[in-house]
């Protein structure tokens, strides 16, 4: 070691500083490159294809900025962001309070709390699709639901029509999802420490002010963190509508990820579809730095 | 122990009736909600066992006359079962093989090795974390045809590692690794990969076991990207074959049958929870505490 160290020359050096970083750098590879050609490629080329007119067979050529046009002047556009914004006001209404509400509620159960979570995270684990299959009939005109609601004197619904199948499509959702999210507001609501449920009551809160002045507080930044994740999600949603509805009837339910898929592969127009992956992009971005600025302000 | 233990409410608390009735009326409601989330799957097991006529007199039965197990054998007919489960497992072991060497290996890089530019690094993967991989679904699609690797199941087992997610959950558990561990054993003379494979995948088995259920579940899940990268119903994993055979508003198959192919598909994704509940419920939690 010490003579190697008194013939060291610049070449030596070199090929040491190689060595001290050389698996380091193997280890590394097979992900970077993974990621280059599966993550940023797909990634630079969907904003580069939205400028194009998308071929296989004649190659793609520049043509400015026509696919944003073409897209942004047709109705179906106008369609698919107000019944996304619909849709995702729909979860926030329907979906966004009902973990929060449930997993404290679980918390306090004295018995059989893991049946309740095991209960709730159920559906997270069968297929998606096996789900939809199911709802789609439970949702029947004669399905399931419609013997219940006849059957304790109510009016047969219809769930399918133009002002129902989204809001049918969430109720679905909001049962499918919940789960998971209740394990995860269960975490963080059993962290609480107990000493301030205890000082509270000495001091003569009742039960719902502990509730508002410690529990929510507690989970606070967990809400808005899963609050923007669900508005990212639902934003993009179209695999429910496409598998129960196939964005009918007369478009009510098609989003704009669904229509983004149909430019793709319905109407094998690559081009508008990257177009409109972009717009997407850009509104994601932009959300996600107006959360990190107010992560950043809560956090002062 | 811990039952006595309180939380929001004492046993002070339950001596007063108003209490008593909000806490009755809590329980009733948590018992309606977990009623809701088994029925479902009860009713699509005991339909799939009805004759059509049950299912669907109005209103329904609840149990089916006879058990008409013969329903499943008429599943297995309808559509290739057998065909579409071995490539969902294909799918699956290949995707986590390539996933977990891919980001194992990186995660320890960047965690416990010397990187060359580490900080650039680490930052050119989680600046895809904020990107939804719906906005280049389609860009990904292209990529994938362009590179000939459309059906086949190389189109998913390569892409698996691309994951920023993963790979910085990974990371975050090696960081709780002491380096000390890994620098006694470079003096003992045990090279990186031993150092990789002897020490840290041993006492990492709760993320890689959370890992595994992630791509476990998303593979069992993925029907629609599926449907679009396998163009031959050869290649179909389950849930595609369901949602192109089963579940489409034009099919024939008769819904009793239907419900004993969604049945069985429940099983296996039902017999895995219930083997790795315990993981499920900490993968959770180690995915929760990101924010």
């Amino acid at each position: 070691m010490a003579s190697q160290m008194m013939t060291s020359s610049a070449a030596v050096k070199k090929k040491r500083n190689w060595n001290l970083y050389m698996w380091g750098t193997l280890f590394v590879l097979p992900e970077i490159i993974v990621s280059i050609l599966f993550l940023w490629i797909p990634i630079i080329k969907g904003v580069l294809f939205s400028f194009q007119e998308v071929d296989f067979v004649k190659g793609n050529v520049y043509v400015g900025l026509r696919n944003y046009i073409d897209i942004t002047s047709s109705s179906d556009f106008y369609i698919a962001i107000k019944n996304t914004l619909y849709y995702m006001g729909l979860c926030v209404v329907i979906g966004f309070w009902v973990p929060a509400a449930v997993a404290i509620a679980v918390s306090e159960l004295r018995r059989f709390q893991g049946l309740a979570r095991v209960a709730g995270y159920m559906p997270s684990i069968i297929p998606a699709i096996v789900l939809y299959g199911m709802w789609v009939w439970f949702y029947d005109p004669i399905g399931p639901i419609n013997a219940f609601l006849t059957g304790i004197g109510l009016p047969a619904a219809d769930f399918f029509t133009k002002g129902m199948s989204m809001i049918s499509i969430v109720i679905m959702e909001t049962w499918q999802n919940f789960g998971g999210a209740v394990l995860i507001y269960l975490a963080s609501v059993v962290g609480i420490p107990k000493d301030l449920y205890e000082a509270a009551e000495i001091d003569g809160a009742s039960v719902w002010q502990r509730i508002k002045f410690i529990t929510l507080p507690h989970i606070r930044s967990l809400l808005l963190l899963m609050f923007l994740l669900q508005i990212i999600n639902t934003s993009q949603s179209f695999q429910a509508q496409l598998a129960m509805t196939g964005g009918g009837p007369d478009n009510a339910t098609l989003t704009y990820m669904l229509l983004m898929n149909r430019h793709a592969f319905t109407y094998l127009n690559f081009g508008r579809a990257t177009a409109m992956g972009t717009m997407m992009f850009v509104v994601m971005m932009v959300l996600s730095f107006f959360y990190l600025k107010m992560q950043k302000r809560s956090e002062l | 122990m811990k039952n006595t233990e309180r939380s929001i409410l004492s046993s002070f608390d339950f001596k007063r009736w108003q209490v008593k009735l909000g806490y009755s009326v809590m329980v009733l409601i948590i018992t309606l909600i977990i009623v809701s989330m088994l029925y479902p799957f009860l009713n699509t097991f005991l339909s799939s066992l009805k004759t059509t006529g049950e299912f669907f007199a109005f209103p329904a039965p609840f149990f089916p006359k006879d058990w008409l197990w013969h329903n499943y054998i008429e599943a297995w007919h309808v559509i290739p079962m057998l065909m579409f489960l071995k490539n969902t497992l294909m799918i699956f072991i290949g995707t986590v093989t390539f996933a977990l060497v891919f980001i194992g290996m990186a995660a320890f890089a960047l965690s416990h090795m010397r990187v060359p530019f580490k900080k650039m690094v680490v930052l050119f993967f989680l600046s895809t974390l904020m990107i939804p991989s719906a906005t280049y679904l389609i860009p990904n699609f292209l990529n994938l045809q362009s590179l000939g690797l459309l059906n086949s199941y190389w189109a998913f087992w390569l892409p698996a590692g691309a994951n920023a997610f993963y790979l910085l959950l990974m990371k975050n558990f090696f960081d709780g690794l002491h380096k000390e561990l890994f620098e006694a054993a470079r003096i003992d003379g045990a090279g990186e990969f031993l150092c990789f494979f002897r020490i840290a995948i041993p006492l990492s088995v709760p993320i890689l076991m959370t890992l595994v259920i992630f791509y476990f579940s998303s593979t069992w899940n993925e029907f629609y990207w599926s449907s679009l990268v396998m163009l031959e119903k050869d290649m179909y994993p389950l849930a595609t074959g369901i949602f192109r055979y089963v579940v489409y508003s034009g099919s024939t198959i008769q819904w009793n049958v239907k419900f004993a192919v969604l049945s069985m598909t429940m099983v296996p994704p039902l017999v895995f929870f219930l083997i790795f509940q315990r993981y499920i419920i900490g993968g959770l939690n180690v995915a929760g505490v990101k924010g």
